[in-house]
């Protein structure tokens, strides 16, 4: 109920709120891998914030996957790895990524380098 | 023009006569000229029933579809409105009242709720303020839509989520009412069998109503002798599989609404080439699909690998028959030839025509892609695996496939693992959020609540046993001249037509133990028929059974219930009953729920 409510928040601040709510409902619910989840959510929603500070281009409501693809097509490996690691992204899909940015934005010398 | 209604052993065609004269009524009540206002989502199924040109016979003018604001301009004396009681749609048309009454037009306003009028809906209209501006508000009972020779559906798109998700039980109401109507017409159906709860609430009501009417008798000659509901949710695995008949690819590549197919245009564009091609069609092609097409009557339900075959066959027919007109000497040939011309020439751009649809599936069935998939869906279904994490399914995860597809195979995994363990699970859930968005936290939730994935608790998987009882799995199928059902799935067979196959031979009772592992009750009722009513059957004389399935079913169930039909040991005759036809996708897709953040 929370988590739909949060979509409709314009705002980053209010949307956190309603998602907190979320995850303390959760809680209550002991469904503790929704709970986990939408906490995730809230921290990639911050990390994309700075990203979007930073970088100056959007970032705010892509997936995972999809912050993590653009940020490797734009070349920033570093936050993307900082990315990975903090979201305990599986190897396997970590690569299938980085191999399938690489080759897109036709970077063979990094691809090579793997 | 709905001949093919009729060809079947249940005429079908008398339940559509009927639903027409209703509709006739209805206009007749709007004395003058008309103008329709459409709800969308209706007038796929109304082109069903009644052609444009019947309406036009009374007298209705112009047609729109429901939008909100003002009404389109028509010099027209009544304005109706064919909705289904939606209150979102109510507010829409409390809108287009308004903005009319400014205009001052004297016209005559009618609502037609399909399928019953709601309580609720006038209460809105009233609530509005527009309630009174009203002249008729009436319900057109559209329940059972005859939609081939054996074949009825409601066309209610939400009724899986609104049963087994949303406990609504409103179309299980529908579905009740439209069993009674079909017993006015046809008589009283001796038997009903069911399996499944919402099964037992249709059976339920179904036998109150007829108490309710307890004084008049139907003395009619049933022409069904058994009724099957079944529940969709007795067997989740059928439509989460790759359909493999020739219709069912059609539905599950392009998707068949309403007994329509849309095509990819470029492949039917050959008559133009004269004109060197300048203007190719950009429209999609739109074919209707039915029995009422000789040669699609004859392939849609076989295994596409067996469709090639009969194509090049009726091509070499064809043609050998233009040929006849060489041979034609005397006056009479040559006149009995031209005779028969119109007839071969619809059969030779039929063939045209499914030659192209074959081609463009073939493209696609011969693709790595879709051979990779199958090959997965099967290990699944003959148990291979499916308590570790796949990786065919991670690739795909990684690869960003489709949604849909990806959570029609972990689905399927976890049905046939009778639930994942909460690791696989977990993972399997993480995976989906961090690739295509947390907003879908809410999908899988709805997916574990019908029970379409959940976690392993405690108790073993019984779907080992339920497949060895039930032989859901043939080594062997022989695809181009099937002897049993599992041809529709290359090798799986339909858990549900399956039940039904069992329930006419050799009865439920040998399969008592599997029927306690799947979920809901079992059951089996009587009703009573009026003395001198009891059908006297001849020998040899086929028995009709009615399966309705509640939740929705496929196109390959249909083909493998057509097959047990024709089987001639099989002594019994199916005409199929259901909310809606799905395939795995559009099923999915009506437990999806879509979120969509305003951007910052």
């Amino acid at each position: 109920f929370y988590v739909r409510a949060s979509y409709r928040e314009g705002k980053l601040e209010a949307r956190l709120a309603a998602l907190q709510s979320a995850v303390d409902e959760y809680n209550k619910a002991k469904n503790e891998f929704a709970a986990k989840a939408t906490e995730e959510q809230m921290r990639l929603l911050r990390f994309q914030r700075r990203m979007q500070e930073e970088f100056d281009r959007p970032f705010m409501d892509y997936s995972l996957q999809e912050t993590l693809h653009s940020l490797l097509m734009e070349g920033r490996i570093r936050p993307a790895e900082q990315l990975y690691k903090d979201f305990r992204i599986p190897d396997k899909r970590y690569w299938w990524l980085k191999i399938s940015a690489l080759a897109e934005k036709e970077d063979w010398e990094e691809l090579e380098k793997f | 023009m709905a001949s093919h209604l009729s060809y079947g052993r249940v005429n079908l065609n008398i339940l559509r006569e009927a639903a027409r004269k209703e509709l006739r009524e209805f206009l007749d009540k709007c004395a003058g000229s008309k103008a329709i206002v459409w709800d969308e989502y209706l007038t796929g199924p109304f082109g069903l029933i009644a052609q444009y040109s019947l309406l036009k016979e009374h007298e209705v003018e112009k047609m729109f579809t429901l939008k909100p604001g003002r009404l389109p301009v028509a010099d027209v004396k009544n304005i109706i409105f064919f909705v289904r009681p939606r209150l979102e749609l109510m507010d829409i048309i409390a809108e287009n009242v308004v903005s009319e009454d400014r205009q001052r037009s004297p016209r005559d306003l009618h609502i037609l709720f399909v399928p019953r009028r709601s309580l609720l809906c006038e209460q809105r209209l009233k609530e509005r303020g527009v309630l009174a501006s009203f002249i008729n508000i009436d319900e057109y009972i559209l329940d059972l839509i005859p939609y081939d020779g054996d074949l009825l559906s409601m066309e209610s798109e939400s009724a899986f989520r609104e049963c087994y998700l949303e406990n609504d039980q409103t179309s299980l109401y529908h579905t009740a009412k439209g069993l009674m109507t079909l017993q006015a017409l046809y008589g009283t159906i001796p038997q009903i069998f069911g399996k499944g709860e919402s099964a037992r609430h249709v059976a339920n009501m179904m036998l109150r109503m007829k108490r309710e009417f307890a004084g008049s008798q139907n003395q009619i000659l049933p022409v069904f002798d058994t009724l099957l509901l079944l529940d969709r949710n007795v067997d989740l695995l059928t439509p989460l599989a790759t359909q493999l008949t020739y219709e069912g690819l059609i539905d599950e590549i392009y998707g068949i609404t309403n007994g329509y197919v849309k095509l990819p245009p470029e492949k039917f564009s050959q008559k133009k080439q004269g004109e060197g091609g300048k203007d190719l069609p950009t429209e999609p092609k739109k074919l209707q699909l039915n029995s009422a097409e000789e040669l699609y009557a004859e392939i849609r339900d076989k295994n596409f690998n067996a469709v090639g075959a009969v194509l090049s066959k009726k091509a070499k027919i064809i043609s050998a028959a233009f040929e006849e007109r060489h041979n034609a000497k005397t006056v009479g040939e040559i006149k009995q030839f031209v005779s028969q011309l119109p007839h071969m020439q619809a059969a030779r751009s039929s063939l045209a025509n499914h030659t192209s649809i074959a081609e463009l599936i073939k493209d696609i069935t011969t693709s790595e892609a879709f051979f990779d998939n199958l090959t997965v869906e099967q290990e699944f279904m003959t148990g291979v695996d499916t308590d570790k994490v796949n990786s065919y399914i991670e690739d795909c995860i990684a690869q960003k496939d489709p949604l849909i597809k990806i959570l029609r195979l972990v689905c399927m995994q976890s049905v046939c693992n009778n639930g994942l363990k909460q690791k696989v699970l977990d993972h399997y859930k993480r995976e989906i959020l961090q690739t295509y968005g947390y907003e879908h936290i809410l999908t899988l939730s709805n997916l574990e609540k019908t029970g379409l994935l959940k976690p392993q608790i405690g108790t073993r998987n019984n779907y080992p046993t339920i497949r060895k009882t039930l032989k859901l799995w043939m080594e062997d199928v022989n695809e181009q001249n099937p002897n049993d059902i599992s041809y529709v799935y290359s090798g799986f067979a339909p858990l549900s037509v399956r039940l039904a196959q069992l329930l006419a031979r050799p009865g439920w009772r040998s399969i008592e133990e599997v029927l306690k592992m799947l979920p809901g009750p079992h059951f089996e009722e009587r009703q009573q028929l009026p003395s001198g009513l009891h059908k006297k059957r001849q020998q040899g004389e086929n028995r009709t059974t009615l399966v309705f399935f509640l939740g929705g079913v496929t196109y390959a169930e249909i083909a493998a219930l057509r097959f047990l039909s024709q089987m001639e040991e099989g002594g019994t005759e199916y005409v199929i009953a259901t909310t809606k036809l799905i395939n795995g996708t559009s099923w999915i897709k009506s437990l999806m729920d879509k979120l969509e953040a305003p951007p910052f």
